[in-house]
C-alpha cells in the first residue's frame, strides 16, 4: 500500500502522468488515486502543468547538410566476392601495369623518335607538354607547373 | 548497462556494418532527432548540438563493425557517448567562464505578460539551461528523453534515490523560475 506522501513525492519527482513513474510503483499509485482522487488529482494536475511546460523546451530537427555528412561517412559495402578473387584482380592489374612499362621502355629503346612524339607525365601535378619534335625523351616529360 | 537481448537497434546496426545505405538512413531517422534533442538541451545551443550529435554518430559508424550484440543498447552508449560530449563542452565554458563571467541568463518574467509561443519556448529553455547540469541531464534523460528511472540512473552512474534527488530538486527549481508562466502552457 503506498502512502499519500510517497505518491505526491513521486508526482514532484516524475511529473503528473503516473505511467512515467517506476513500473513497480505504478499500480499502488493507480489505486490509492481511485481511492482518495479528491485529494490527488490536483497533486497530479500541477505536476502536469509543469510537464507541459518542459514539452515547450525547443527541440531541434537535423537538417539536410547534417544529415548528408553522416551518410557520406557511414561505412561503405566490403568489396564483392572472395578474397582470392579480389587479390588475384590487384595481383593481375600490378603484373599488366610492369608489362606495359616494359613494353614502352622497349619500344622507346629501339625508335628515339617515337618517344619524343609521347608526353609522359611522372612529376607532380605536372603541365604535360606534347612534344613533336626529335628532342630527346628527357626533354618530352613533364614541366612543373609554375 | 548490458541490454536485455531486445535491442530494437540491432539489426539496423548489423545493417549499417555491412555498409547498407537503407540501414544507415533508417537508424538516422530512429535515432539522429533524439540525439539532437539531448544536446541540444543539454548544451541550450543549436551549432553545439548540431557538432555533438555528428561526433556521436560518427564515433557510431567506427563501432558498428565491432559491435557486440546483448553487450549494451545501441540507444544507451549513443546517450553515453552524446553525453560525454556535452560535458566536455560544458567544461570548456566553465573554463572560459573563469575569465569572463558569462552572462546572466534571464529566467524572470518577460516585460509584455502574454507570451507568445516562441517567447514561451525561449523562457523554458533558459530555465533548463539555468539548472545544474546534473540536474538538467537527469531531467531531460528521464523528461524529454523518455527513459526509465533505472536506464537514466545507470547512464548518469548514480543510485536511483540519487536520480530522484536531482529530479526533485530541478523540477522544484523550474516550478519557482517558471512560477509566473502557470497556465500558459494550456
Amino acid at each position: 500500500m503506498m502512502s499519500l506522501e510517497r505518491f505526491e513525492d513521486l508526482a514532484e519527482i516524475y511529473g503528473g502522468d503516473i505511467a512515467r513513474w517506476p513500473e513497480g510503483e505504478r499500480e499502488a499509485a493507480r489505486a490509492l488515486l481511485a481511492g482518495q482522487a479528491e485529494r490527488l488529482a490536483p497533486v497530479l494536475a500541477a505536476a502536469a502543468q509543469l510537464d507541459r511546460l518542459l514539452d515547450l523546451a525547443p527541440a531541434q530537427s537535423p537538417d539536410a547538410a547534417l544529415l548528408g555528412r553522416l551518410i557520406s561517412a557511414a561505412p561503405r559495402p566490403a568489396a564483392v566476392g572472395p578474397r582470392w578473387i579480389v587479390g588475384l584482380s590487384a595481383a593481375l592489374g600490378l603484373s599488366a601495369a610492369a608489362f606495359a612499362g616494359v613494353f614502352v621502355g622497349v619500344a622507346f629503346e629501339r625508335s628515339p623518335q617515337a618517344a619524343a612524339s609521347v608526353a609522359v607525365a611522372v612529376a607532380a601535378e605536372p603541365v604535360v607538354t606534347a612534344v613533336d619534335t626529335n628532342a630527346s625523351l628527357q626533354d618530352a616529360i613533364a614541366e612543373p607547373a609554375a | 548497462m548490458a541490454s536485455d537481448g531486445n535491442d530494437p537497434d540491432e539489426v539496423l546496426l548489423a545493417g549499417v556494418s555491412r555498409g547498407e545505405p537503407a540501414a544507415v538512413r533508417q537508424l538516422l531517422d530512429r535515432r539522429l532527432p533524439r540525439i539532437l534533442a539531448l544536446a541540444r538541451r543539454m548544451l541550450n545551443d543549436a551549432g553545439e548540438a548540431e557538432d555533438v550529435a555528428q561526433e556521436t554518430f560518427l564515433r557510431a559508424w567506427k563501432q558498428a563493425r565491432a559491435w557486440k550484440p546483448g553487450a549494451a543498447r545501441f540507444d544507451t552508449w549513443l546517450h553515453r557517448v552524446a553525453l560525454n560530449l556535452c560535458y566536455d563542452r560544458l567544461r570548456r565554458r566553465r573554463e572560459i567562464a573563469t575569465d569572463a563571467p558569462p552572462e546572466q541568463v534571464d529566467t524572470g518574467p518577460a516585460p509584455d505578460a502574454g507570451l507568445m509561443g516562441a517567447e514561451l519556448s525561449r523562457r523554458v529553455e533558459a530555465a533548463l539551461a539555468a539548472l545544474p547540469p546534473r540536474q538538467r541531464e537527469a531531467i531531460v534523460l528521464c523528461h524529454h528523453q523518455g527513459l526509465g528511472n533505472i536506464e537514466a540512473a545507470a547512464l548518469m552512474e548514480i543510485s536511483i534515490e540519487a536520480l530522484e534527488s536531482l529530479l526533485a530538486r530541478g523540477r522544484r527549481a523550474l516550478k519557482a523560475s517558471l512560477a509566473d508562466l502557470r497556465g500558459a502552457s494550456g
